[in-house]
C-alpha cells in the first residue's frame, strides 16, 4: 500500500513548502481574498492561478460539444504540459505542477521536475497523469504535508459529511500567448483566447467571474490561490524592508503551521487534559469537575445544533 | 498506508456446492468481517478472518461501479413463502459482468423474536442496502444512515448486551420448490437482470423480491410484507451507533462531550495562565510535547530550522533556554488556539470512541477502569462511554498522584 496519496490542505503555506521541497526556487503562493484584477496585478510576475471548488457542482461540467466556456484545444494537449487526472487526492499537486511545468522558461523548477517534464512531455496526457501518480518523489513530498493521523484504526468508518466534501483543483495560466484552463478531468486544455502575461490578471478574473456566475450562489464554495514569484525577492530588489519583514514573518508562520500539521498531538493533548482536570479539581473539587463535564456537554449540544442549522467548517481534500 | 473501511460488519463466507441440484449453500464456520473501502475511486469488497488485519483480506474484489449487487436471499419476499427454507441470514454478491457469485451469512446476533433465523432486522437490511448502494457507486454517509436506524424506541424485551454475540448457523440451502413460477414475479427483476440465472441454483426465492428488493405486487403476500416491514422496522430498532468494534457492544450511545467540548480555548488558555502563576517550571513539560521545529521557530534563533529537516537537539535546547516565561506562555497559547490542535482533539476523541481507549490510556499512563474494556469481556469500551472512562481515568490518575 505504498502508492497512496493522502489529502492535503489547500493553503498557501502548504503549497509553497510543497513546491520548494520538490526543488522549485523563488516561487510562492498567495491566497486571494477578492476577485479583483488589481489585487492579482500586485503579485506580478504572476505564473498562474489555482482555482479550487466543491465537486461535483450543481451544473453540468461540460457537454459533448465542448466546455461551458472557452474551447477545447486538442493540439495543445501535446504541445504544452497537460496531464489527465488519475488520482483524486493528487489533484492539488497536479494543478500546481500543471502551471510550473509550463513555466520552465520563467521559473527554476529544479532538476527533479525538469527531468520529469522531459520524460513525460513526449507522452499523451493520460500517461502523464499516470506517470505523475507513480512518481515516488512527488508522492512522498505531497504526503509529507498530509495531516498526522496517529490512529488509522482499521475498523474506523469514514466520518460524517463534514470531512467528506470533495474538492477539485484546476489551474489557469498563460502559455505561448494563450490563456489556458488546465483541468485534469477535461479531455484537453481549454483555451480562453489570446492573453499576454500582462493581461493575465484582467483576463483570468473575467473568466472566473463568468464561471462563478454559472453556479447557484449557495452551491459554489471556492478558493483562489495565485502562484507568483517569491515576494521576498521583489522586496529585496526594491529595498522594501517593510515588505521583506512582513514576508519573512509570513514564512515563519507557514513553517510553524506546517510543523503543527505533521505533529502527533496525542502526548500534548494528554498533558492538557490532565492539567485541566487537575485545575478543575483544585478550583471546585468533585463538584467543579462535574460542572466542567456538564458544561462540555452543553457545548457539544450547541455545536451539534449549529451544525444542523448551517454548513460548519469545510475541509479541503482532492 | 492503512485502510479506512467505509463499513465493516460481521459475516462469514458460504461455500456453494454446485455438484448437485438444487445448489447448496454451506456456511463456513470461520468468524469474519465483510468490509468495503475505497481506493482510487474504486470500491474494494473484502472479507477477512476476525483476527486478521484489514490490510490482509482473504477476499479482495475491486468493484466496478454498478457491476455488483448485494442483496438478501430472502424467502419472505417471494410470492411463495414456502419456496425456500434457510436457517440463516444470507446476502449474495453478484456481478452483472459474470456469473460469479459470493454468499455471506450475517454473524451478528439475530434480532428475531419468533425464532425465525432468517429474519432480517432493519439494521441487517440497512447494512445490505448501504453495501449495495456503495457498489452502485453512490456516495453513502454510512454513519448518518446507520444512525437513522437508531433513533426510535427500543424493544423493551430485548437485552442489549446480546447485540454482539455471534450467531451460529449450521446450514443454508435453497431447495424443495423447483417448480416454475417465472410468470408470477412481475415486480422483480427479469431473468438475466443481474447476469446469472438464479433459478439454476434452486434459489427460487430470489425472484420475487430479492433483486432490487421489490416485492411482487401481484402476490397476496405483498401488502402484508410492506406493513410487516414497517412494523418490524420500528420494533427492532436498536441502539447501534456504529458498527466498528468499540461501539457495537454498548447499546445506545451515552451523551458525553467530546474532548474539544471539554477543552475549549477559553479553558485551556486559563489553565496555562494558572500554571504559569503557580508552577512555572511545569510549562516545560508541555513544551516537551511540541514539535521541535515549533520551539526553534519561537526561540531567539528561528533560522536554525530550515523548513525541511528537524532541527538539532542542541538547537532545540538553546531555543528552549532562550524562551522567557511570557514567551513560553504565548507559544503554548498559540498552539492551543491552532486549528491543528483542535483537529487533533477531534481525531483523538474519534479514536477513543472507536475502541482505542485501552491503547491510548496505556500510552498516556492514564489508569482507566478495567483497562478500558467492557466488564463482560474483551471488547474495548466505545462511544461516549469510552470518552467518559478516559476522562474519569484522568481524574483518578491526577488524584492518585497527590
Amino acid at each position: 500500500m505504498s502508492g497512496g496519496w493522502n489529502t492535503i490542505e489547500s493553503d498557501a503555506g502548504v503549497f509553497t513548502s510543497l513546491i520548494e521541497n520538490l526543488g522549485v526556487k523563488d516561487v510562492q503562493f498567495e491566497e486571494l481574498l477578492t476577485l479583483d484584477p488589481s489585487e492579482l496585478a500586485t503579485l506580478q510576475p504572476l505564473y498562474g492561478v489555482i482555482f479550487l471548488f466543491k465537486y461535483p457542482t450543481d451544473q453540468p461540467y461540460s457537454s459533448a460539444s465542448g466546455p461551458q466556456d472557452g474551447t477545447f484545444d486538442h493540439d495543445a494537449s501535446q504541445s504544452i504540459f497537460f496531464a489527465a487526472q488519475t488520482i483524486q487526492n493528487a489533484c492539488a499537486t497536479q494543478a500546481l505542477l500543471s502551471v510550473l511545468m509550463n513555466k520552465q522558461q520563467d521559473v527554476d523548477i529544479g532538476s527533479h521536475l525538469s527531468d520529469f517534464r522531459e520524460f513525460t512531455i513526449e507522452l499523451p496526457p493520460e500517461f502523464r497523469g499516470e506517470a505523475l501518480s507513480n512518481s515516488d518523489l512527488i508522492r512522498e513530498v505531497h504526503n509529507s504535508f498530509a495531516r498526522s493521523t496517529p490512529f488509522a484504526d482499521e475498523t474506523q468508518q469514514q466520518r460524517s459529511a463534514e470531512a467528506e466534501d470533495v474538492f477539485h483543483f484546476i489551474a489557469y495560466t498563460p502559455v505561448n500567448g494563450v490563456l489556458y484552463e488546465l483541468d485534469g478531468l477535461q479531455p484537453a486544455p481549454i483555451s480562453h483566447g489570446a492573453c499576454t502575461p500582462e493581461e493575465f490578471p484582467t483576463r483570468v478574473v473575467d473568466v472566473l467571474q463568468r464561471r462563478i456566475a454559472r453556479y447557484d450562489a449557495t452551491e459554489i464554495r471556492f478558493n483562489l490561490l495565485a502562484m507568483c514569484r517569491d515576494l521576498r525577492a521583489r522586496a529585496r530588489e526594491f529595498g522594501d524592508d517593510e515588505l521583506l519583514a512582513r514576508e519573512e514573518r509570513k514564512r515563519k508562520d507557514w513553517l510553524f503551521e506546517n510543523a503543527l500539521r505533521r505533529h502527533n498531538f496525542v502526548g500534548f493533548a494528554g498533558e492538557v487534559v490532565k492539567a485541566v482536570v487537575e485545575e478543575k479539581l483544585k478550583e471546585g473539587g468533585e463538584e467543579g469537575y462535574d460542572k466542567w463535564v456538564k458544561e462540555g456537554l452543553e457545548r457539544r449540544k450547541a455545536a451539534e445544533k449549529a451544525r444542523r442549522a448551517g454548513d460548519g467548517d469545510v475541509e479541503m481534500g482532492g | 498506508m492503512s485502510i479506512q473501511p467505509l463499513i465493516t460488519f460481521k459475516a462469514g463466507q458460504c461455500e456453494l456446492d454446485t455438484s448437485r441440484r438444487p445448489y447448496k449453500a454451506k456456511p463456513l464456520p470461520e468468524l469474519g468481517y465483510v468490509y468495503l473501502y475505497s481506493e482510487d475511486d474504486l470500491i474494494h469488497f473484502c472479507w477477512r478472518k476476525r483476527d486478521d488485519e484489514a490490510t490482509n483480506p482473504e477476499l479482495d474484489l475491486v468493484m466496478i461501479p454498478t457491476d455488483g449487487s448485494f442483496l438478501p436471499y430472502d424467502p419472505k419476499s417471494t410470492p411463495q413463502p414456502s419456496a425456500a427454507k434457510t436457517n440463516g441470514r444470507i446476502y449474495s454478491l453478484k456481478f452483472s459482468s459474470s456469473s460469479q457469485r459470493y454468499l455471506f451469512w450475517l454473524q451478528s446476533k439475530s434480532q428475531a423474536r419468533n425464532n425465525d433465523p432468517t429474519y432480517l432486522s432493519p439494521r441487517d437490511r440497512k447494512i445490505g442496502d448501504i453495501v449495495h448502494r456503495l457498489l452502485q457507486g453512490e456516495e453513502v454517509d454510512v454513519t448518518d444512515e446507520l444512525a437513522s436506524v437508531n433513533n426510535t424506541d427500543r424493544r423493551p424485551d430485548v437485552d442489549d448486551d446480546d447485540d454482539d454475540d455471534d450467531e451460529t448457523m449450521e446450514d443454508v440451502e435453497g431447495h424443495h420448490n423447483q417448480h416454475e413460477h417465472r410468470g408470477t414475479g412481475s415486480g422483480g427483476a427479469g431473468p438475466g437482470a443481474t447476469g446469472g440465472d438464479v433459478r439454476e441454483e434452486g434459489e427460487n426465492s430470489r425472484e420475487g423480491g430479492a433483486d432490487g428488493a421489490r416485492a411482487a405486487p401481484s402476490s397476496s403476500s405483498a401488502p402484508t410484507d410492506a406493513s410487516d416491514a414497517v412494523r418490524n422496522f420500528l420494533e427492532s430498532l436498536r441502539g447501534q451507533p456504529g458498527l466498528s468494534g468499540g461501539q457495537q457492544a454498548q447499546g445506545i450511545d451515552k451523551p458525553y462531550p467530546h474532548l474539544s467540548h471539554l477543552l475549549p480555548t477559553s479553558i485551556t488558555v486559563a489553565v496555562i495562565d494558572a500554571i504559569a502563576a503557580n508552577a512555572p517550571e511545569r510549562l516545560d513539560t508541555f513544551l516537551n510535547f511540541l514539535p521541535p521545529a515549533v520551539i526553534v521557530l519561537a526561540g531567539n534563533n528561528p533560522d536554525a530550522f530550515d523548513g525541511k529537516n528537524d532541527p538539532s537537539a542542541q538547537a532545540v535546547e538553546e531555543a528552549k533556554a532562550s524562551l522567557s516565561l511570557e514567551a513560553k506562555k504565548s507559544l503554548l497559547k498559540k498552539v492551543l488556539r491552532s486549528p491543528q490542535f483542535h483537529q487533533a482533539l477531534g481525531t483523538l476523541t474519534q479514536a477513543l470512541r472507536d475502541g482505542g481507549l485501552p491503547s491510548i490510556a496505556d500510552a498516556l499512563g492514564i489508569n482507566v477502569e478495567n483497562g478500558g474494556y467492557l466488564s463482560s469481556g474483551g471488547m474495548p469500551l466505545g462511544g461516549g462511554q469510552a470518552v467518559e472512562a478516559f476522562v474519569e481515568g484522568v481524574k483518578k490518575t491526577v488524584k492518585d498522584k497527590k
